[in-house]
């Protein structure tokens, strides 16, 4: 079965042969595994796309493969600091882990901190024909074995929120709702004329979103997310099956969003992503949404793949494939990129678990 | 409650700032305590503020407004507060453990903890074992300890082996929280106590100092 079918399958609620498999790493998790493969990386791994081979993620026997145009690409960008094209400031910050130091891009500065530089600010032009030659290759390439999905998450909030601050954006959306509708505008209209391009150049599914959840609740109200996100979504959602009405659309959020979820298939959404397990049950999830949606990830990254035993990521596999994945519309992945804490053994225990599980033998 | 102190109540809950400053000058005209304003508005207002993120009626950008209107008051009331002998009722250093810059949680958890009658020293983010150690020998009676990823939390661990280390474990109380943090973990590390979130941290520590 080529990959994009098995995809296809799960989105369309049927039973593949297996469950299909998307993984994205952190740099350094790569260098590892890279390693551990025997395989010849030659540029460092840039889990947001950029000159990507996917050599690896092919190697793994992954069934989708992702490019992404959009201001998170910004992420991992240079080893040193740097200022992004939208003038948002990154540092690049170490981490010691059992397995080496690792280094994460972080945000420090925002150009929007100061209301003044608000209305004179100019983002970048989504309309540069330079920002899709790599997504046009990997579809030309990739697209008759693979489902590929546009990448276009930070779409409304994180982009905002790095233009502006994470606090300074809350107070303004809680204070002042016509600068917040005049800030939330502005990537949302970049990440829209993105996605449309994505659909117009043929990847089978748009991959957006924000981080709505914190751990145990929503970060916002439901209600706010009503007024400032939900008519945003819907209109992109619209305007993309507007183009191509195929398009399968996936929300990317962290953390708990269980209020929202009714609304977000209200809107038209087709895939829910990546149902944090340490935050939202998703065999409970599942049962209460699973005939409208589909799931995307459900491996937990904040236990289970770094603490736990290979046995424990095998049995959370099995369990996922069993209260999830029964009648199809489950992607397995983990719940974010593949953190250097994660021991290889447990990292194989996923993949092998989940490549050699038929469906037919639950 | 005195109408006057109701309005500086409400005005928190209102997360209105202006209202609370408008505000907070007629009863100290009138001879009411600094103290007792803090204890009879301010603090009974942020303890609101707190249920109604447990009963999910609130949310972070209602918690952030609110903790800014009391924070308003609470910088005018301050040398007042000073100037009259109340001390506040206890010192909490946090910080975000090192190798992690994410902060607003323990912004909020701060803020929570102030508006709970606490003096905060806030050391910030990217925080080493050794900087939490020096504050815990400065004289603090709660150390917060905060992280956002599994690649940091084991800082949490080094951190309070080195507080053990130090000598003066027994001089402070530890709570931790975190997106990736449980009570079990905190249990493991050694750790006084686990927040689910900030205001679960106020009540958690004015539970361990009394």
């Amino acid at each position: 079965m080529k990959h994009r079918e098995r995809v296809e399958m799960a989105l369309n609620h049927e039973r593949p042969d297996r469950c299909p498999m998307q993984i994205s790493f952190t740099p350094e998790f790569v260098d590892r595994l890279r390693a551990d493969m025997e395989l010849q990386g030659k540029q460092v791994h840039n889990p947001h796309g950029g000159g990507n081979t996917y050599e690896l993620e092919r190697s793994l026997g992954e069934d989708m493969l992702l490019t992404s145009v959009g201001w998170a690409n910004s992420y991992y960008m240079d080893s040193k600091p740097y200022i992004d094209e939208w003038g948002v400031g990154w540092t690049v910050h170490p981490y010691e882990t059992p397995f080496g130091q690792g280094h994460y891009t972080e945000i420090v500065s925002h150009p929007l901190a100061d209301a003044a530089a608000i209305p004179s600010y100019q983002p970048p032009d989504p309309n540069r024909p330079e920002l899709y030659g790599d997504s046009e290759q990997m579809v030309h390439d990739f697209k008759d074995e693979y489902w590929i999905v546009g990448v276009t998450v930070t779409t409304i909030f994180e982009t905002a929120w790095a233009l502006r601050g994470l606090e300074q954006m809350m107070l303004d959306m809680a204070m002042d709702p016509d600068l917040t509708n005049h800030i939330l505008d502005i990537p949302f209209h970049y990440h829209l004329t993105a996605a449309k391009r994505l659909v117009e150049l043929g990847v089978d599914m748009v991959w957006t979103g924000d981080d709505m959840g914190a751990q145990h609740q929503m970060m916002i109200s439901p209600k706010m997310w009503r007024t400032y996100f939900k008519p945003r979504m819907a209109t992109l959602i619209s305007e993309l099956k507007a183009l191509n009405p195929d398009v399968k659309v996936a929300y990317h959020t962290d953390g708990n969003v269980e209020p929202i979820i009714p609304e977000l298939i209200e809107i038209g959404l087709d895939v829910l992503n990546p149902v944090q397990p340490a935050s939202m049950d998703p065999a409970k999830i599942k049962k209460q949404y699973g005939k409208q949606l589909s799931f995307w990830g459900t491996i937990d990254e904040q236990r289970t793949l770094p603490f736990g035993t290979q046995e424990d990521v095998a049995n959370e596999v099995r369990q996922r494939l069993a209260t999830v994945g029964y009648d199809g519309g489950l992607i397995l992945a983990p719940t974010h990129h593949v953190q250097l804490d994660t021991p290889l053994e447990n990292f194989w225990a996923m993949v092998n678990t989940i490549v050699n599980t038929p469906y037919e033998t639950l | 409650m005195d109408e006057k102190l109701k309005l500086i109540y409400n005005a928190i809950l209102e997360g209105d700032m202006e209202g609370v400053v408008n505000n907070i000058q007629a009863p100290l005209d009138a001879g009411v305590a600094p103290g007792e304003i803090l204890n009879t508005a301010l603090i009974p207002a942020m303890d609101k503020v707190g249920q109604l993120f447990e009963e999910g009626e609130y949310f972070v950008p209602e918690m952030l407004v609110a903790a800014r209107a009391m924070k308003a008051g609470l910088e005018i009331l301050k040398p007042l507060l000073v100037d009259s002998g109340v001390d506040p009722v206890g010192k909490v250093a946090l910080g975000t453990v090192k190798g992690d810059l994410h902060d607003i949680g323990k912004n909020l958890v701060a803020m929570m903890l102030e508006g709970a009658g606490f003096e905060i020293v806030d050391l910030g983010a990217d925080v080493s074992p050794d900087q939490f150690v020096a504050a815990v020998r400065d004289g603090v009676d709660v150390v917060g300890l905060s992280a956002l990823l599994t690649t940091t939390m084991p800082a949490m661990e080094n951190t309070i082996r080195a507080i053990k280390e130090s000598g003066l474990r027994d001089r402070v109380k530890i709570i931790v929280g975190g997106a990736p943090v449980t009570a079990e973990y905190a249990r493991q590390i050694g750790a006084d106590g686990y927040a689910a979130d900030a205001s679960q941290a106020a009540t958690l520590a004015r539970e361990l100092i009394s």
